[in-house]
């Protein structure tokens, strides 16, 4: 799957099976929230971000309405995948919505400006990935890129 | 509207990557290695490899003032003095280039600019030639001593120094927060005719994360960077070691009067910006000539010129 994100002009690319692997975390976890760390490389000429895979938080606190993921242990995890020869780079994060939809609250936006700002982030713009579900399946899912305080949707081509 | 200062400073420091110039230094890397090339023919065996140095080499480099440094490790036989070994290598490099470049002889180094090319650039080759401390030695220690030809901090001309550039590169590898600090001095040094070392910033800066909690956005760091400085610099036992050579205080480069002055400049410059957050833009500028390029140019940002670190979130972060 290849969608755009116009506002960057960039385009972010993943398999239907990630997000097969994501429904499955999410629906695990239902009716509370869920989510994790999101993992991927980048074309070399940047204008391509291709989505491999989801690592999990060790620890983390799930509610209905709220999903706290802690950072704990998770260096040791991307150093690995950074020294690998085909590298693969922490890139965003994702989180599920349960029963409701996916656009992104004010708590999301606060913790994507919060890790871009950061300086063990190196990456400009992290990207948010809201998954919908309801206690049988994915409802929708959409993907944000995070600029300059602001989220931009992904959309398809 | 006031000034967000960490959203500033992050724009000051993505127009200023060398990303920008990338025609420019391929020139210069094609020259570099041209000059190296040239270095190894002609030394021969009495050199060990060349080597490259300087801010391009620890990602503290800024695109509008910047060289490429080649250090070239003789080995302890090659001539009998430090100063033999350095006008060799000005007077050969002198007879190379001359006709293309101005050479010149530095304090510790040899200076080639060569001529405009036909887009008007201008390729600035620093080359330091070292001799190793110890007869075969150096693969192991990597310590050098240099020719000192003029006034080098409290050295007298035509002295020597010892030091050792790999543990310098060593000493900055994996610092990202204090490389995005270095950078942002540097280029208030060279966009306010500061004559402060960059070698000198890149110490203090460092010696700052070691000593004082450093935390926040960045400029809760840079602040908290020039507030150290402010403090210590004109402390009589403050030093800056030499990561090449404890020996070698690098704080002794500047004069007591240099180090009172240098204090009251972090003063101003943080009493300047807490009262008015314009003020950021004239101490710490945006590089014009690439604002516009990084709006939106159809790539994923980064933060450094390439991925030389991966991303490590290191906080807990809450979602809805």
């Amino acid at each position: 799957m290849k969608i755009i994100n116009s506002h960057k002009n960039v385009s972010l690319e993943y398999e239907e099976d990630l997000i097969l692997k994501i429904e499955s975390l999410a629906l695990k976890h239902y009716p509370n929230e869920f989510g994790g760390f999101l993992i991927g490389y980048y074309s070399d000429d940047l204008k391509t971000l291709v989505l491999t895979d989801v690592l999990s938080p060790n620890e983390y606190k799930s509610h209905r309405v709220l999903f706290e993921r802690s950072a704990e242990g998770i260096k040791e995890k991307l150093l690995e995948l950074f020294e690998l020869n085909e590298k693969r780079y922490y890139v965003g994060e994702w989180h599920s919505h349960p029963d409701a939809s996916s656009m992104y609250s004010l708590t999301d936006l606060n913790a994507m400006q919060s890790i871009a700002e950061s300086e063990t982030i190196r990456i400009k713009n992290p990207i948010l990935l809201i998954v919908s579900i309801n206690n049988q399946k994915l409802k929708n899912y959409t993907f944000y890129l995070y600029d300059n305080n602001t989220l931009f949707e992904y959309g398809r081509k | 509207m006031a000034t967000d200062k960490t959203q500033h400073l992050q724009q000051v420091l993505e127009t200023h990557r060398m990303a920008h110039i990338e025609k420019l230094l391929d020139k210069y890397k094609e020259k570099r290695q041209e000059v190296k090339e040239a270095l190894e023919e002609n030394y021969k065996d009495k050199i060990y490899n060349p080597i490259n140095s300087g801010s391009y080499a620890k990602h503290t480099a800024i695109n509008i003032k910047f060289d490429l440094d080649i250090v070239v490790p003789f080995k302890r036989n090659s001539f009998d003095t430090l100063e033999e070994m350095f006008n060799d290598v000005f007077d050969f490099l002198y007879e190379k280039y001359k006709d293309v470049a101005e050479v010149r002889k530095q304090k510790v180094s040899i200076g080639i600019i060569f001529d405009a090319d036909d887009n008007g650039d201008e390729i600035n080759i620093d080359v330091v030639a070292g001799r190793e401390l110890n007869q075969d030695q150096y693969t192991e220690d990597h310590n050098l001593n240099l020719f000192v030809n003029s006034q080098y901090g409290l050295l007298d001309e035509k002295t020597y120094i010892q030091t050792n550039i790999q543990a310098q590169i060593d000493h900055i590898k994996g610092k990202n927060n204090e490389r995005s600090i270095i950078r942002l001095l540097k280029i208030w040094k060279t966009t306010n005719n500061e004559s402060y070392k960059s070698f000198f910033l890149e110490l203090i800066t460092i010696k700052a994360f070691d000593k004082e909690s450093i935390s926040g956005n960045l400029w809760d760091k840079l602040k908290s960077v020039m507030e150290y400085i402010k403090e210590n610099i004109t402390k009589d036992n403050f030093t800056l070691k030499d990561p090449g050579n404890t020996n070698n205080d690098v704080a002794d480069t500047l004069e007591d009067w240099e180090k009172t002055n240098l204090s009251n400049k972090m003063s101003n410059m943080i009493s300047n910006i807490e009262n008015n957050s314009d003020n950021i833009k004239t101490y710490f500028p945006i590089n014009e000539e690439f604002e516009e390029e990084d709006e939106n140019k159809g790539q994923y940002g980064l933060k450094d010129a390439s991925i030389v670190a991966p991303s490590i979130p290191n906080k807990s972060q809450q979602f809805g």
